[in-house]
């Protein structure tokens, strides 16, 4: 078997890479995919806590690489779906003590065994992130509607297509009556800037909180609209068309900002 | 990089590509980009910089001081632009939304203006 390997990526911090990638892990799961996720966040562990995984932890990325132990003993099987494993970061190394040969090696291994695995990148452009992207066939690119992280998505876009080809785009925590209002940038600015596939929309709502601070990731909650359209994201992964809802408003931020020069 | 007369013959750099943030393209004549120039990135053109497509980025045409450089674009909005020694920054403003429509930036009276571009100079 030799599975897919996918980095979620964004540049820019806190746009949400690690709830992207556990509830896509999660979504693939119910799926009956086998799933690994691996925590290429060193030094910054955090997807543990997200899946509510923490106190199941023996072993790390970094033992692994370091041949302190196998990958099978390092891997955290999920409490909800047995053929769900997750390779945690670790807490106290710093993001030098992998190089991208040692994390290509260990993705290549880990695709034998699993139908997708899930690569959860740091923040930057750096060390992090060449080890992140170093085993990746494809990238899934996380940003908000909001200038500062589009302006960094393009920018690790323009990485990545140098390594591995266009990635494809998660909008998140689009915020409806903000960009009704024309305060928020919308899907097709968004779009218009980044030039890439549109993977799928996930609303601003505060269950991913919620659901996040309780180790229990929202595409388990059926009834939440974040739930559905991360829901909706895993069933376009898997090859499924299901039209992306047009969530455009009347003219977006764009629009107003407008800024100009000196016109006549 | 030596100073090149804007819109001289054979001297130009055609690139049917986007430049993302952080991408940049340097070159002595000119340059014609088919494609968007996007926020952080930059184009530096010793003569005329002519971009088919959105230009949000920074672009300095006739560097260092030729001021007889002329930028166009296809949507024009860039936060800043530069011709030889000048520099002109966007409106801190909002203004009203508006159709794209393609614009000529050039040096008069020692300031830069912007002009909609109807096929002539």
């Amino acid at each position: 078997m030799s599975g897919r390997a996918i980095v979620i990526t964004s540049g820019k911090g806190g746009v949400g890479k690690t709830t992207t990638t556990a509830n896509i892990g999660l979504g693939l799961a119910k799926h009956d995919r086998k799933v690994a996720l691996v925590d290429a966040d060193i030094g910054l562990r955090n997807l543990d806590i997200i899946m509510g995984l923490e106190n199941r932890i023996v072993y790390h990325l970094v033992d692994v690489v370091r041949g302190r132990c196998q990958v099978r003993q390092a891997l955290v099987k999920d409490k909800r779906f047995p053929h769900l494993s997750m390779l945690p970061a670790s807490q106290i190394d710093q993001k030098d003590s992998v190089t991208p040969e040692q994390m290509k090696d260990l993705v290549t291994q880990l695709k034998e065994d699993f139908d997708f695995v899930l690569i959860d990148c740091p923040a930057g452009i750096e060390q992090g992130f060449r080890n992140a992207v170093a085993g990746a066939d494809e990238a899934i690119v996380v940003t908000t509607p909001d200038v500062s992280p589009v302006r960094d998505a393009d920018r690790v876009i323009g990485l990545l297509q140098n390594s591995m080809g266009d990635p494809q785009l998660i909008i998140n925590r689009m915020a409806m009556d903000m960009v009704k209002r024309g305060d928020m940038l919308n899907q097709q600015d968004v779009l218009d800037i980044l030039a890439v596939r549109l993977l799928g929309i996930v609303p601003d709502d505060e269950e991913v909180v919620i659901a996040g601070n309780r180790g229990a990731p929202v595409v388990l909650n059926e009834h939440s609209r974040s739930g559905k359209a991360y829901e909706r994201i895993v069933r376009r992964i898997l090859g499924e068309d299901i039209p992306i809802p047009e969530l455009n408003g009347h003219g977006g931020l764009m629009h107003r900002l407008g800024k100009m020069l000196f016109r006549r | 990089m030596a100073p090149v007369e804007a819109g001289g013959r054979g001297n130009a750099l055609y690139l049917r590509r986007s430049l993302r943030s952080g991408q940049n393209e340097v070159f002595e004549g000119d340059v014609m980009l088919v494609g968007d120039v996007n926020q952080g990135a930059e184009v530096i053109a010793g003569g005329d910089a002519i971009v088919f497509g959105t230009l949000r980025g920074m672009v300095h045409a006739g560097y260092p001081d030729n001021r007889d450089a002329i930028v166009i674009a296809l949507n024009l909005m860039p936060l800043q632009l530069r011709i030889g020694p000048f520099i002109a920054r966007a409106d801190e403003g909002q203004n009203p939304r508006r159709v794209p429509r393609p614009e000529v930036a050039r040096v008069k009276d020692e300031r830069i203006v912007i002009e909609p571009y109807q096929g002539k100079l």
